[in-house]
């Protein structure tokens, strides 16, 4: 029985840990064994039968999508890098207006690598927008 | 054996349907579609927990802990009342969808 809960234990590693995966994963578990039993009064030998249920037990893809591991690690992802990329360009600007202020007053050249830079938080908002709509 | 993707669109009805007749467990609803069938089509475990999930979300069933068995305490589901009405709903739609590809099967080998 300890080979039912290992091979569980091991589908379930990458699955965010809460009350909700653990509740299922318990049912599982206690089902699998239900039917490791239920093979063993039908003849089974012990080894062959839970062999048997965990060939069964198919894949855990529908599983993981219901328990929702990875929606929303990657939403807050297109935020994080919208963020990322509006202090970062924040940052350049200024060091660009102040290097052009300071240095050389008289002529204005900040505005052409700045001009370059907001394409940065531009394309970051444009991929955070976007997947805010597809949602 | 089936091609499991055609059932698949069909899962939340089978199994909305066992729970209806009585409440039953996750072993249990795996068992009864294998014996109803035949073994003409088997469920896998996985999937099947997949569709609990589901159904437990959009509440038309709900779970309760039941009597002990071998190892631990079993997990029983229920339908709700919402679960009848969109099961009924399910079968109105079947209906309609056997007949519509009937339609284009029907005198054909």
């Amino acid at each position: 029985m300890k080979k039912i809960k290992h091979h569980i234990d091991e589908l379930f590693k990458d699955m965010p840990r809460n009350n909700e995966t653990e509740m299922v994963k318990q049912e599982i578990i206690e089902n699998l064994e239900e039917k490791v039993f239920y093979l063993i009064e039908q003849g089974k030998e012990e080894e062959d039968a839970i062999n048997k249920a965990i060939v069964e037990f198919g894949d855990i893809d529908d599983l993981k999508k219901e328990l929702g591991v990875k929606a929303p690690e990657k939403k807050s992802m297109a935020k994080l890098n919208l963020e990322f990329s509006l202090w970062g360009s924040g940052l350049i600007t200024a060091f660009f207006i102040f290097i052009n202020l300071y240095y050389t007053p008289n002529t204005i050249w900040a505005i052409y690598p700045i001009f370059a830079i907001l394409w940065w938080p531009l394309s970051m908002y444009f991929v955070w927008s976007r997947k805010k709509w597809s949602e | 054996m089936v091609r499991s993707d055609i059932i698949r669109g069909h899962l939340d009805s089978i199994i909305l349907r066992l729970i209806l007749e009585k409440d039953r467990y996750g072993y249990e609803i795996s068992q009864e579609i294998s014996v109803r069938t035949n073994n003409r089509f088997q469920i896998k475990e996985a999937t099947l927990y997949a569709v609990f999930q589901r159904l437990e979300k959009k509440e038309v069933i709900e779970a309760y802990y039941g009597d002990v068995s071998h190892g631990g305490k079993r997990k029983y589901y229920r339908i709700t009342s919402l679960g009848k009405a969109y099961l009924s709903e399910l079968v109105k739609e079947w209906t309609e969808v056997k007949e519509i590809i009937d339609l284009f099967m029907e005198g054909l080998e």
